[in-house]
């Protein structure tokens, strides 16, 4: 009698493992995988509003950014067969990594309504585009207005030396830490800031936006040196009138701060940080000037769609029909635009949205678009890790280096992707 | 009640299945993968033989990571066994409150160590940079971690901090194994507590040895989390004429390798180099340490 009782129990455990949940749950489910910290909470709630709208589907949202490594965090969900439904990709070498799970959406009814899709070598739309985004050499009008400085004046690379300088100067009765807030350290999360978005001076300035000659030449490897040389000097002198600890230890958080409190004057960062600065209370008033490293005048901003979002093509075709309705939503709708410029501050990639967004830095971007002679990013170009993993060092030893080394470095590295 | 081979079977069968699912088979699969090129995404894979085992040993970044992974293990092999030793030494001795200092070495272990890597990384980059400017001491102006001479030693600080506690238990254990009485003897017959400790406590600790030197051997040798928060790979610096990173221990190169640059064969194949390279150290070590217990 006992032998069957126990014979009973655990038949009934072995079946209860077959007991599969029956579908009621008739949703398609889809997730987003996206890169941006700092709109991380507004993405969520309009990811909430849409699972409201659509009761049909069911819409995740997981964000990975700042200084953590988005890329390999996507590469260890490919391995663990979790791939992300609609994921990003910044460039050219994302495209390249992630063709076999990028779909094609020409058909989609938000390609009509922008010039920034990411189209793939055929030609088919395949990126959706996250925002316009923009940088520039950021500053604080207030202080720049205490040391005398008219930034209308900082076109060529003497005004902005001297300017430099000068603030220098008067770091006492200003009460600044530095004059410039740069981070470029590996260990803080930072390279990018240089060797992407300050670097990316080096590829477009001085160029129409869609006179890609620099780079295309660079890119087979020959690389203009006294261009470089010029970009270099440049960059020793905002390294040199850097916060050395924010410079070679800083991480993001570190580097905005300085900025946002006052103890810096300029700034190496985009519009992005406009949720930043609205968080940490920084009122004053706030412009771009451009990465100056000639004499030749320059007031263009540098400004592109900075990254993708893109669909799964391995992913179910309910998943997929379901996150295309989700991206058109997104880019078409009151909800989306609401989303994307008055809540996430982003400067709208989409002709449809007449809405403008709140934060100084994008509305600059916004002035800098509608007057014309911007320039456009190239780094998204690169091969897959070569900015992190190549430049980033490089950039990181400038500090602490010479220019003529940089120079070699610069150039031995592009050298060898060329003959790739 | 008779026992038949396959119950055997079965009661070890869910131990074993788990072993060789994620031990065994990627360890064979990360050997095959070695010989091929693939890139992590790729679903095209094709043979290329040993050239990943070439290209690696001409690679700046990975000469100086296997350089900087030997010397950052014998550094901290000899800090965390003297400070663990010490500790035990203290700990056994005739202190009042013994046993909260047991308690309370041992504590820093139980921190992760990711936690513990961003602690200190607070630590070296603001305590200590302010202190060194409010005292005006240059040495400590510039963060020990952002410096390439000093970030070794700087890492293997913070890994003694944490593992000294858990060293120090396992000598604890083995110093209590030994009758009191042999040291009692040993004082009465006129030695003092260093010879006490070197000629009769060392020796009779040989088995403890044998434990300490292994598990501080393969943890620095296998050190990524740590490197991975608190240094991120480090300064930038030259080596061979190209910039690399200071810091970078033979883990991280091969996490690096895999995931930033997508060559997923060459970091297996680096894997395979390490795997080699630390059963044969810790196969030497155990070897010798075990002849040493022999002898005692």
């Amino acid at each position: 009698m006992r032998k069957l009782l126990s014979l009973a129990l655990v038949a009934v455990l072995a079946l209860s493992v077959l007991a599969l949940p029956a579908s009621a749950n008739e949703k398609v489910n889809f997730s987003v995988f996206q890169l941006k910290v700092e709109i991380d909470p507004m993405i969520q709630a309009f990811g909430k509003l849409y699972n409201e709208k659509h009761p049909d589907v069911n819409v995740t949202v997981e964000t990975l950014g700042g200084g953590a490594d988005y890329g390999g965090a996507l590469k260890a969900k490919l391995t663990a067969d979790q791939m992300p439904t609609i994921f990003m990709i910044e460039g050219q070498g994302g495209y390249d990594l992630w063709k076999d799970f990028i779909a094609d959406m020409s058909d989609a009814d938000w390609v009509k309504d922008t010039d920034l899709a990411f189209y793939d070598p055929d030609g088919k739309a395949v990126g959706f585009p996250i925002a316009m985004e923009g940088f520039g050499l950021g500053y604080n009008a207030e202080i720049l207005e205490k040391a005398g400085v008219d930034p209308a004046t900082l076109t060529t690379f003497s005004a902005t030396k001297a300017a430099i300088e000068k603030i220098a100067g008067m770091k006492e009765e200003l009460g600044l830490d530095a004059v410039v807030s740069v981070g470029t350290s590996v260990a803080g999360g930072l390279w990018w800031v240089t060797s992407q978005h300050v670097f990316n001076a080096f590829y477009a300035g001085y160029q129409d936006y869609n006179d890609s000659s620099v780079y295309d030449a660079l890119r087979r490897g020959e690389v203009d040196q006294e261009r470089l040389t010029a970009f270099a000097n440049y960059l020793k002198l905002l390294y040199d009138n850097a916060d050395p600890n924010v410079l070679e230890n800083g991480n993001y958080d570190a580097q905005v701060a300085a900025f946002a409190s006052g103890k810096a004057a300029f700034i190496t960062q985009g519009n992005w940080i406009d949720p930043n600065l609205a968080q940490l209370e920084a009122t004053f008033p706030m412009g771009y000037v451009s990465h100056n490293f000639l004499e030749e005048e320059s007031t263009g901003l540098y400004m592109a769609a900075p990254s993708w979002f893109v669909v799964n093509k391995q992913a179910s075709p309910e998943q997929q029909k379901a996150a295309i309705d989700f991206l058109n939503y997104m880019a078409l709708s009151e909800d989306g635009a609401n989303y994307m410029v008055a809540e996430a501050g982003m400067v709208p990639a989409f002709k449809s949205v007449k809405l403008q967004p709140e934060g100084p830095f994008s509305k600059a971007l916004v002035e800098a678009s509608a007057r014309g002679g911007n320039f456009n990013w190239y780094f998204g170009q690169n091969p897959d890790g070569f900015n992190q993993g190549t430049l980033g060092p490089i950039f990181e030893l400038l500090a602490t280096g010479t220019v003529e080394d940089f120079v070699a470095d610069v150039t031995a590295a592009f050298q060898e992707i060329a003959n790739k | 009640m008779k026992r038949r081979g396959w119950i055997d079977a079965l009661f070890i069968f869910p131990c074993a299945f788990a072993f060789i699912m994620v031990i065994i088979v990627p360890f064979g699969l990360g050997i095959y993968y070695a010989m091929t090129d693939w890139n992590g995404v790729n679903p095209i894979v094709n043979w290329v033989g040993l050239s990943n085992f070439q290209g690696m040993f001409s690679e700046p970044q990975f000469i100086y990571s296997f350089l900087i992974t030997l010397m950052y293990t014998a550094i901290n092999v000899v800090f965390v066994n003297i400070v663990g030793f010490g500790l035990a030494l203290l700990v056994t001795g005739k202190l009042r409150l013994r046993n909260i200092y047991r308690a309370g070495f041992f504590v820093p272990n139980l921190i992760g160590g990711i936690v513990l890597g961003y602690i200190w990384q607070f630590i070296f980059n603001n305590v200590q940079v302010d202190m060194g400017n409010a005292l005006g001491i240059a040495f400590l102006q510039k963060s020990l971690i952002s410096r390439p001479d000093t970030v070794i030693w700087a890492m293997s600080v913070v890994n003694t901090w944490q593992y000294a506690g858990y060293i120090m238990m396992i000598y604890v254990a083995s110093i209590q194994s030994i009758p009191g009485s042999v040291m009692e003897a040993a004082s009465v017959d006129g030695a003092n507590f260093s010879q006490r400790v070197r000629r009769i406590l060392i020796p009779m600790m040989a088995s403890a040895f044998t434990i300490t030197l292994f598990l501080t051997l393969t943890n620095s040798f296998k050190q990524f989390d740590l490197n991975f928060t608190l240094t991120n790979g480090g300064p930038a610096m030259r080596f061979m004429a190209k910039p690399i990173r200071a810091s970078q221990l033979l883990a991280m190169d091969i996490y690096r390798t895999a995931n930033q640059q997508n060559l997923m064969a060459q970091a297996q194949a680096k894997a395979v180099i390490f795997f080699i390279v630390l059963v044969i150290f810790s196969l030497t070590q155990v070897y010798l340490n075990k002849r040493k217990e022999l002898e005692a």
